[in-house]
């Protein structure tokens, strides 16, 4: 577990309030050590649990229909894009896709590294919260 | 294309397939400001053995890139384009030893990927630049020397799922966007579509810089007919220049990438930009050279520029 620079206090007692599967961007929390109240710097970490299943399960159906897949085709959280037959032209719908469906908006930075399922849910849940 | 298919029997192919490695004619360079363009028709590659001396060819990397392919047909496509890469480089070595599968690649700083040179095969040669692209019916790869070099091949009657004005309002630059709601007719709109994005693929592919290097937004890519004519009356007008403006870039910076439009095969828009490091004063660009082959490796090539099977839309002449 990360840990803030500036002290040795560990996020370990703060995990009991995280919402199970919820994804771990502490931005707002102060902590109040020796009578000094101050914020962690801001910490970025992958939390190895994974996005709701819900979100997961909407964009393989929107991943499955852009690359207009048959209905029983497998596709999992592990799923590349590429490796599913999407070219830079289908990402790029996919992406928009996944802007309309959630009500979100992608930056070309984040847009570029998502290569799997996994990683737009990921990416996703991350921007909703 | 599993192992087994080595056991089949070889007797319709030409007996250098039984070497580890069939020869390869050399080729000659391209010069400065020419580009060389090969492409490869896989429904036309059906031998399992000549697909198998393909494998033979790759990395272990790329080999796992293939397989990860799901569906025959796209792990075929995948293989043609590491195979027509390998080999199509290998032929312009002369003078060395360098052989299809000793050839090295990795990436660029962005994840393009380009030639690793070793130092005691050829440190004499130029260095050769390269790009590929491919779609389900076609597999394109352009070599240029001492020049950067992105190619982008989209079929022709390429559709999308997004309505295009929605889809360009969103991801294209303003201008284009008004470019494309000019124009009335649904079909040659959609045709205008795809060959803008073949243009913006291609230039920032030749960037390297990966999609977020150059966001699409902040370019912009126009045609350039001479004497304010209405850029509209003379769509697929060979006189037309291609030119790339970036919002945030001076407009003389942007004289560096030539572009060239091209219908290739009947059935696809080819793309290709590459870098003018010969532009004289005054004057904007170079006349780049295009040679075009249609080839499958090890077993044959053809020449086809100057036939319908390249034909130029737009670009520097």
């Amino acid at each position: 577990m990360a840990s803030a620079t500036a002290s040795s206090v560990s996020f370990t007692s703060l995990s009991s309030s995280l919402k199970k599967n919820q994804v771990s961007h502490l931005k707002k929390v102060s902590v109040s050590f020796g009578g000094k109240s101050f914020k962690p710097v801001p910490l970025r970490f992958r939390v190895a649990c994974a996005a709701k299943p819900e979100t997961v399960e909407k964009v393989c159906e929107i991943v499955r229909k852009q690359l207009a897949l048959p209905a029983d085709s497998a596709i999992t959280g592990e799923s590349k894009f590429a490796s599913l037959g999407a070219d830079s032209l289908d990402t790029v719908e996919i992406v928009m896709g996944l802007e309309e469906e959630f009500e979100i908006s992608v930056e070309e930075e984040s847009a570029q590294s998502i290569t799997t399922v996994q990683e737009a849910a990921d990416m996703i849940e991350k921007l909703k919260e | 294309m599993r192992g087994s298919y080595l056991r089949m029997k070889l007797h319709c192919l030409d007996r250098k397939f039984f070497h580890s490695s069939p020869s390869l004619a050399p080729i000659q360079l391209p010069s400065p400001m020419e580009t060389h363009l090969w492409y490869v028709i896989p429904s036309e590659v059906k031998s399992k053995a000549l697909l198998n001396q393909f494998l033979d060819i790759l990395s272990p990397c790329e080999k796992e890139n293939v397989f990860q392919m799901r569906g025959e047909e796209p792990r075929k496509r995948a293989l043609l384009a590491r195979a027509l890469v390998r080999t199509t480089i290998a032929r312009y070595q002369i003078n060395s030893q360098v052989s299809p599968r000793s050839l090295r690649f990795r990436k660029n700083i962005h994840g393009k990927p380009e030639l690793e040179w070793q130092f005691s095969d050829h440190w004499l040669s130029p260095p050769l630049h390269f790009n590929i692209s491919h779609t389900s019916s076609l597999v394109a790869c352009g070599v240029t020397v001492n020049s950067q070099i992105g190619i982008d091949v989209e079929e022709k009657n390429r559709t999308i799922k997004h309505n295009i004005l929605s889809f360009a309002r969103r991801y294209f630059s303003k201008d284009e966007v008004q470019f494309l709601a000019d124009i009335l007719d649904p079909e040659i709109q959609r045709q205008e579509f795809v060959k803008l994005w073949t243009l913006k693929e291609a230039y920032v592919k030749a960037l390297g810089k990966g999609f977020s290097g150059a966001p699409f937004k902040t370019f912009t890519i126009r045609y350039n007919g001479g004497g304010g004519v209405n850029p509209l009356e003379n769509l697929n007008c060979e006189a037309q220049e291609i030119v790339v403006d970036t919002s945030d870039e001076p407009i003389e910076l942007t004289n560096n990438w030539q572009f060239e439009l091209l219908e290739l095969a009947g059935s696809h828009y080819a793309a290709i930009c590459m870098e003018n490091n010969f532009s004289s004063e005054g004057k904007r660009t170079v006349p780049v050279k295009l040679t075009v082959w249609k080839t499958i490796p090890f077993l044959e090539e053809e020449c086809v520029s100057g036939t319908d099977a390249v034909k130029t839309i737009s670009g520097s002449k």
